[in-house]
């Protein structure tokens, strides 16, 4: 059973609704409740990072994000927009249909922990693929624009490779690429580097640190300390699928209120 | 060796023949091309049932691929020019028959799209179920991700197994003579009636086949690596 949650108040500009908006997220997969209720804000050109131990429900979170697992209760608002129900012609709140879901989830550019890129497409195709056949933006601008995102990740030489040939690192840089060239409003990053090698880590954690000088909206969920200590705008302690703590980097590293939050960075400076 | 054993397995009564048995060969040829396309797609129908999230679909699928893989392809045959016919003219109270050529394409459709189903539905369950996910986040509907990202790397990962369904297929051809589709055997068998020389006849045509299939499947073999080992890692 879905219920959803209460608009959120009327903005008065643009400028004010942020933009993602996790309203009251709740998910459970049988009778194990991994989000418990999630809310907060992202504004433009923020970084968020959601820190939490291992099944404290951030890459479900992030999921939920943007509907590829739906939240039991609550809503997800992409620039004020409900992304999970829509106001019909009489007026009545209705669940959107997967096809109304798909054209939201543009907005949004996902990178996933395992790459997942296309393995029968070469770096470019899987580049220019979502915006062909989804945006539907001509072969000529995909391909132009395709290669600029794959410049910014500078991996513009392996346009022609297949994924296979390149390294986990490599892989990464290009996944990014790939959810850049949809334009999207703002990308999400489920543990990016944590299947990575230490080496390879810092390359991709590198192009993420650009993105966000670029000021481009971020939630990244992430295991790497020192990234969120000193890209983000707003860290995100999850515990248990509730948010424990959150507030500026340098409250939660410096000055960490709760024993849960203290416990868990204590494991990180060991 | 006896000359009347020489003259056995003197081939050149099979060359003389040659106009009429590249018809029949090329009739075997048509056979192959057209049942090849139903079992290719009713299977892949039938898989895309067999992975359908709805178990009554699921259901239909394995009954689909259970009957049809477990009919012997000669009996299959039989039935569906001769049994078939039958039961569709009761039903509509007139009299039906099915052209030779129609009952073998359907008969050997139907028996491999059981086979072609099963490999269609490993090859689509093999698929990680990331690369859907990431089709999903970038808003592609459920048929892209299945025309763009499931269907193309389906293919690559069942090449070795269709590669084999295929051969067997083209093997399996041979029989439709049975139901007077002027094929290269059936016409082998005109040619021996008036001819009286079933040995060279049946080597002939025996080594036609050999030589067909074993040219075609290394050529398909050494491309379909080539092409499978760029993509998969």
């Amino acid at each position: 059973m879905r219920v959803f949650a209460p608009k959120p108040s009327v903005p008065i500009s643009m400028s004010d609704v942020p933009s993602i908006r996790i309203a009251g997220i709740h998910k459970s997969f049988g009778p194990l409740e991994v989000l418990r209720g999630v809310s907060f804000d992202v504004h433009r050109g923020s970084v968020v990072s959601v820190i939490g131990a291992s099944g404290s429900g951030k890459s479900t979170l992030l999921r939920c994000v943007n509907y590829l697992e739906t939240p039991n209760a609550g809503e997800i608002y992409i620039d004020g927009e409900p992304l999970g129900t829509c106001v019909d012609a009489r007026g009545q709140s209705r669940p959107r249909s997967l096809g109304e879901i798909n054209t939201m989830r543009r907005e949004l550019g996902v990178v996933f922990q395992q790459f997942n890129l296309w393995p029968h497409m070469t770096v470019l195709g899987n580049v220019i693929e979502a915006p062909i056949r989804v945006r539907k933006v001509s072969r000529k601008e995909a391909v132009e624009y395709g290669e600029e995102c794959l410049r910014r990740v500078k991996l513009l030489d392996k346009a022609d490779e297949y994924p296979a040939r390149l390294s986990g690192g490599q892989q990464q840089r290009a996944a990014i690429a790939r959810a850049l060239a949809m334009r999207p409003k703002a990308m999400l990053f489920d543990e990016a580097t944590s299947s990575l090698d230490p080496e390879l880590t810092d390359e991709v954690l590198g192009v993420m640190r650009e993105l966000a000088a670029d000021g481009t909206t971020m939630i990244v969920v992430t295991h790497e300390m020192n990234f969120a200590h000193e890209v983000s705008d707003r860290v995100i302690f999850l515990h248990q699928g509730l948010i424990e703590e959150e507030g500026p980097p340098a409250d939660l590293f410096g000055a960490p209120k709760s024993e849960r939050l203290r416990q868990f960075l204590s494991k990180y400076r060991k | 060796m006896s000359d009347v054993l020489k003259q056995s397995l003197d081939l050149s009564i099979f060359w003389e023949y040659r106009a009429i048995l590249l018809q029949g060969l090329i009739f075997n040829v048509l056979v192959f091309v057209c049942s090849a396309s139903v079992a290719l797609s009713v299977g892949l129908g039938a898989a895309l049932l067999r992975v359908n999230r709805f178990w009554p679909m699921r259901w239909i699928g394995t009954l689909h691929v259970e009957v049809f893989r477990n009919a012997p392809d000669y009996i299959m045959l039989v039935w569906v020019h001769f049994v078939l016919p039958l039961l569709i003219g009761l039903l509509i109270r007139r009299r039906v028959e099915f052209h030779p050529f129609v009952s073998a394409v359907t008969a050997l459709g139907l028996v491999y799209s059981g086979y072609f189903a099963e490999a269609f539905r490993a090859g689509i369950q093999a698929i990680p179920q990331g690369n859907l996910d990431a089709g999903r986040a970038f808003g592609m509907s459920e048929r892209l991700i299945l025309w763009r990202i499931t269907l193309p790397q389906v293919v690559r990962r069942m090449l070795p197994e269709a590669l084999n369904l295929f051969i067997s297929m083209f093997k399996a051809t041979t029989i439709v003579s049975l139901i007077a589709v002027p094929d290269l055997m059936y016409n082998v068998s005109m040619v021996i009636q008036q001819e009286m020389r079933p040995l060279p006849l049946y080597t002939g045509a025996a080594l036609t086949y050999f030589l067909i299939i074993f040219a075609l499947s290394s050529g398909v073999r050494v491309f379909g690596e080539r092409w499978r080992r760029k993509i998969l890692a």
